[in-house]
């Protein structure tokens, strides 16, 4: 029946082609979604209410979503940004880890003067997640090296590291569990006022803009498209390859530190082993869905920490399980993966 | 040992009264519009060596390429082995006898030499595992006397190697008509020389082979009848290798169109480009370079002749700053840019139009508008460093479409989208710019229509005219002959000769291109 059926690209999609086929994605992926948790146990009327309301109509969701939504924008222009050069960064966890170490070390040991404390540990994190994806960056240009095998175990590296600080010298010396002791006031971003929301945002809306600039209205996002399609065009074309990868792959491993450091500055005020657990997945989605462009990434982050709020609010109301939650969100991005891909591609049979 | 040639030479076949093992009668085959058969025809008797001769695009693969099913020919007849057959797919040439080992290998990299076998077997063989092609194999290659390793990964195997694996694949197949397209291109001296006494013993075992090849000197030692082809045309069909001579091959090759005036320098100029001794070592991806000097003065044309893949691809790489010479020395203008990056080589007034334009000269996913500014982005031509002036990009662009003439674009349309000549006159408006000292152009008509390949000549002509000079490589021999006020002929990474194009005859480029020197 498939045996005379070819895939086509399509020479130049539109954007209405494009919304119509997202839209459709999106759709299909939540009608799927509602039969599943229907099928678990939530009352079909309910769902509405609980993906809508709860996550973007109601005070206390929208700030929730927005405060889940702020590592996810700072992951997922991680992981853009060396997309848009080729170079997977696989490591985004690594550099995370490594960021929130740095700045709980900043935190813990009183390091600065106090107005300087919080800028120290931004700072610090994003220096030190650069740090963390040089090696493999170097690897990689010096003797051709994959990226995704070394930014990947340099991940667990990292981890591990944690595990070995916080079973060890800072495990909290009040209850003996595996966490640091809670952040100072210093150390912490002041809180909104408005549900767990706090002025992290102003930063990451800032670094949002920053990025957006810098990619589409500077030479070095039209540098990264040449070097990102064709290096070799770049190459022979005089483009500063070597620069515009290295700046951009240390962009990368310093948003992911940034974003370690905005978790538990943020909302944790504590390291410990689950603050940069899923962030990877989330980033390569994040920055995949938005096409590596910076204010998509903004949209989807927020999209998907909606899909975040939505989890809890099931998980505690419906007893939903965490895989079930999973498993939704999963529907959706597959979804919405298939529908770019009839974007560009035209299904057609010969006649 | 090597058997003696000429044991058929003008005494007929060697199965007197058989019908021909293939007959082709005027094939006609036009790509796009465009002729690459024009009444071709081409007849192979059992038992023979025949060669097919020709320089670049006469037609030579094209020809076997639809005897083998490759290709459907746009009118003709052809015959195998008496029967009138036209095998619309490969698979069916291979049913009616007829195999054909092509240039670039068909062989899966991460399989071993039995899977590859097996996979190409079918589901209608009887060898259904991986043991009995492994046995197979060892028969077949043991029949013909051909080593092959059946276990071995073809990852793992030299070129060499992999070639017989293809020639013992066809074999198995049940080929008894052998087609081999170049297959000494690829290999040393020695690896050519017992391929060829193969074929020798497998066409007095009664196959018929075909060699494609541009050297004579292989024609003369192990084939017994010749075909020349040129313009897709058959000019000389089927002679006795013993009754021609070298002189009249490489003519009849080349043909009247070497008929070629004085073009006297209008501006003779200064030194622009000199280069010397540049060498680099072969490796598996290409012949390398081997001492090459020459020198480039400003108002002048110099052609590099050559048969494809005899280290034109390291010249190119080697002057555009992509890769990076062993030995040897490039100056521009006085300005030693042997070490020099691309970027800094671009300053100098180096300019470069690759063989392949969507592979070292635009980016497909880009528009016309940013090709066009690639490189002048960096000099600060769109804005400074925290601004890019896309509006500016947009207006140069649509100025330059204008006054290259590029047809149906707008600066905004992504450059996948263009044709080959235009893509072409976007990739000459950005190289051919005020700041152009010297032109390296690699085959910069290849692929392109009749209008748009005047277009791209006359558009170096003008450049030239105007003092800059021009490096022109070309494996298109009309090509260098139009434009060139010297001809030099490239072969295994050397300059063979050179001479003005007045001198040029084509005795001397046919035996130069043939690699006798």
């Amino acid at each position: 029946m498939f045996d005379a059926a070819f895939l086509v690209r399509r020479q130049a999609p539109g954007p209405l082609l494009s919304g119509a086929c997202y839209a459709g994605g999106l759709f299909v992926g939540l009608a799927i979604s509602a039969i599943l948790l229907v099928q678990a146990g939530v009352p079909a009327d309910a769902l509405v209410d609980e993906f809508l309301v709860a996550t973007f109509l109601t005070s206390d969701g929208l700030s929730q979503t927005l405060t889940a939504a702020l590592p996810l924008v700072l992951v997922g222009l991680a992981s853009a940004v060396a997309m848009r050069v080729r170079f997977w960064n696989i490591g985004i966890e690594g550099q995370l880890w490594l960021g929130a170490v740095a700045a709980t070390w900043v935190a813990l040991g009183g390091i600065g003067p106090e107005p300087l404390r919080l800028p120290l540990m931004l700072v610090l994190g994003a220096v030190v997640g650069a740090a963390w994806i040089a090696l493999p960056l170097w690897l990689k240009l010096k003797w051709g090296v994959n990226e995704v095998i070394s930014t990947l175990l340099l991940g667990s590296i990292a981890f591990l590291l944690v595990q070995h600080l916080l079973f060890g010298v800072w495990r909290d010396p009040a209850t003996n569990f595996p966490v640091t002791a809670a952040f100072p006031e210093a150390s912490r971003f002041a809180a909104t006022g408005w549900g767990q929301l706090h002025y992290g945002f102003l930063l990451v809306g800032a670094v949002t803009a920053a990025l957006w600039y810098l990619l589409d209205y500077t030479r070095v996002g039209f540098y990264a498209d040449a070097v990102g399609h064709n290096i070799k065009t770049a190459r022979a074309a005089g483009l500063p390859v070597g620069a515009t990868v290295t700046g951009l792959v240390l962009l990368s491993g310093a948003l992911s530190g940034l974003a370690g450091v905005t978790i538990i500055a943020g909302t944790e005020h504590r390291l410990s082993q689950v603050v940069g657990n899923g962030y990877l997945f989330s980033a390569i989605v994040v920055a995949y869905v938005a096409r590596a462009k910076p204010v998509w990434v903004l949209v989807v982050a927020l999209a998907l920490g909606a899909v975040f709020t939505a989890g809890n609010v099931l998980k505690v109301f419906y007893s939903i399980s965490e895989g079930m939650i999973v498993l939704v969100q999963g529907t959706v991005l597959i979804s919405i993966l298939m529908a770019q891909f009839f974007s560009t591609y035209a299904l057609s049979r010969p006649s | 040992m090597i058997d003696t040639a000429h044991q058929l030479g003008g005494r007929g076949t060697l199965f007197p009264g058989a019908p021909p093992a293939l007959d082709l009668r005027g094939i006609d085959k036009a790509f796009d519009g465009k002729p690459a058969l024009v009444d071709a025809s081409f007849r192979l008797e059992w038992g023979e060596v025949h060669a097919i001769v020709g320089e670049n695009g006469a037609g030579k693969s094209t020809l076997m390429n639809v005897a083998a099913g490759v290709y459907a020919a746009d009118g003709g007849e052809q015959t195998i082995d008496g029967e009138a057959r036209s095998p619309r797919s490969p698979m069916e040439a291979t049913a009616a006898g007829l195999g054909m080992v092509h240039q670039h290998f068909r062989l899966v990299q991460s399989f071993t030499v039995s899977e590859n076998i097996l996979l190409s077997l079918g589901r209608d063989s009887k060898i259904r595992t991986p043991a009995q092609a492994a046995a197979a194999i060892a028969a077949k290659a043991a029949e013909v006397g051909l080593p092959v390793d059946p276990a071995r990964v073809v990852a793992d195997l030299s070129t060499a190697e992999r070639q017989r694996v293809e020639i013992v694949r066809v074999l198995l197949l049940g080929a008894r008509i052998l087609i081999l397209d170049e297959p000494t291109a690829v290999l040393s001296e020695d690896e050519a020389k017992m391929l060829l006494s193969f074929v020798r013993r497998l066409a007095r075992q009664g196959h018929a082979v075909v060699l494609i090849t541009h050297k004579f000197r292989e024609v003369a030692g192990f084939c017994d009848r010749i075909t020349i082809m040129r313009h897709g045309k058959t000019v000389m069909a089927g002679a006795p290798v013993a009754d021609i001579d070298e002189g009249e091959v490489a003519r009849l090759m080349v043909g009247e169109a070497l008929a070629v005036s004085e073009r006297p320098l209008s501006r003779p100029g200064a030194v622009n480009l000199s280069v010397s001794g540049l060498t680099q070592k072969p490796d598996r991806f290409g012949q390398g370079l081997n001492a090459l000097n020459f020198e480039l003065h400003a108002g002048e044309v110099l052609g590099i002749a050559g048969v494809g893949g005899n280290g034109q691809e390291e010249l190119v790489a080697c002057l555009t700053g992509l890769s990076r010479q062993d030995q040897g020395s490039i100056r521009l203008g006085g300005r030693d840019l042997s070490r020099a990056s691309p970027h800094d080589r671009r300053k100098a007034g180096l300019r470069i139009i690759p063989s392949d334009r969507f592979e070292a000269g635009l980016v497909r996913e880009l528009s016309i508008a940013e090709n066009l500014a690639l490189t002048q982005v960096a000099k600060g031509d769109f804005g400074g460093p925290f601004f890019l002036d896309r509006k500016g990009m947009r207006h140069a662009a649509a100025a330059a479409i204008l006054s290259f003439d590029i047809r149906g674009a707008s600066p905004e349309r992504s450059a996948a989208l263009l044709s080959g000549g235009n893509a072409q006159k976007v990739l000459l408006a950005r190289e051919l710019d005020a700041g152009m000292k010297v032109l390296v152009a690699h085959s910069p008509s290849r692929g392109l229509d009749m209008k748009a390949t005047l277009f791209v000549r006359n558009a170096i002509k003008q450049a030239v005219e105007g003092g800059a000079a021009c490096l022109l490589i070309s494996e298109d021999l009309n090509e260098v002959l139009s434009l060139s006020h010297r001809v030099a002929v490239m072969n295994r990474g050397s300059i063979a000769g050179c001479r003005a194009i007045g001198d040029v005859t084509p005795e001397w480029i046919g035996a130069l291109l043939a690699g006798h020197v």
